[in-house]
């Protein structure tokens, strides 16, 4: 009976190691938070726009078709590499896009744009982070996925790769 | 006499560090004027999570965003919102991760029970290992 009781420590000991083990070998990244948005409205917001004299007023833009949502700015070099990516769900996906410039400075964002290309239908101003809050952004680039009805259906936190792209595409297809 | 003169100055200096901590993250343009609500926009600001960061609160972080998150709290403050909604406006954006103490919930009864099992566990297992050991002789 003492021995069968010894044995216990040991398996409990075995079976905690065994877990954080797991948690080391499956391919997970401590920075990327799940999105507590995800399924719900997207909040709405008001704000200047670039490159158009009218105000940013998020309940004209959004609920008629998917909008992919990107938070960029000039400052931030991941959002740089990201950009041909956006571009290609503009030019051959037919996405409507909407950029919202993040603590930026409008004459270089529109520099920016001139030599990388502008794929954004609207691009919104968030010059001192709220709307990224309303969010729930902690880190551009980040990139959201509404579908025609408003709600969001994901979010992607760092830049768009070759693998996320795709990923974002088949989930295009699922919302179509 | 030399030890207790080195005890001393190592006190005093961690004393020093210890009641000094984090009072130079806050900027002076982020106080409030009244007190009392300042108050309160610290005590909240010390329970949230520099989301940069991560294992730092907002009070201790000087990155942009735990910046903005103190002005934020600041704003709602003014706003006449209590405690507990700006928690709840801060978890609807950013989700339980955002507070350092996790609440309790269903999903997190096991971190917060768990330790007092595996105590109980290790109690029983000595009380009952002692008392087979003590039969022995």
């Amino acid at each position: 009976m003492k021995k069968k009781i010894a044995i216990v420590p040991s398996i409990i000991f075995l079976f905690v190691l065994s877990i954080f083990f797991y948690l080391l070998l499956i391919e997970r990244d401590r920075s990327k938070l799940p999105s507590n948005l995800l399924n719900k409205n997207i909040p709405q917001f008001e704000t200047e726009s670039l490159l158009k004299s009218e105000p940013f007023i998020s309940s004209n833009e959004f609920g008629d078709e998917i909008v992919l949502v990107n938070f960029f700015a000039t400052w931030c070099k991941p959002c740089r590499d990201e950009h041909i990516y956006i571009k290609r769900f503009s030019n051959e996906k037919k996405i409507k896009i909407i950029g919202i410039n993040y603590k930026d400075d409008s004459k270089k964002t529109i520099n920016w744009l001139n030599n990388l290309g502008n794929p954004y239908s609207s691009i919104a101003l968030d010059r001192n982070g709220k709307i990224a809050i309303e969010w729930g952004v902690y880190g551009i680039p980040e990139t959201f996925v509404v579908n025609p009805d408003g709600i969001i259906k994901y979010r992607h936190v760092g830049p768009i790769t070759n693998k996320v792209y795709n990923k974002i595409n088949l989930l295009l297809e699922e919302i179509k | 006499m030399n030890i207790k003169k080195t005890f001393l100055v190592l006190l005093t200096f961690s004393l020093f560090q210890f009641f000094s901590h984090s009072s130079f993250t806050i900027e002076p343009d982020e106080i409030l004027k009244d007190q009392k609500l300042e108050l309160r926009a610290r005590n909240i600001s010390k329970n949230i999570r520099c989301m940069v960061c991560q294992n730092q609160s907002i009070d201790d972080s000087s990155a942009p965003l735990a910046k903005d998150l103190r002005l934020l709290i600041r704003d709602k403050i003014l706003d006449g919102y209590n405690d507990k909604e700006v928690y709840t406006y801060l978890t609807d954006r950013y989700g339980d991760f955002i507070l350092l103490k996790p609440p309790f919930k269903l999903s997190t009864l096991a971190l917060w029970f768990l330790p007092f099992v595996f105590f109980l566990t290790g109690i029983f297992l000595v009380f009952f290992h002692n008392k087979k050991s003590k039969k022995k002789y």
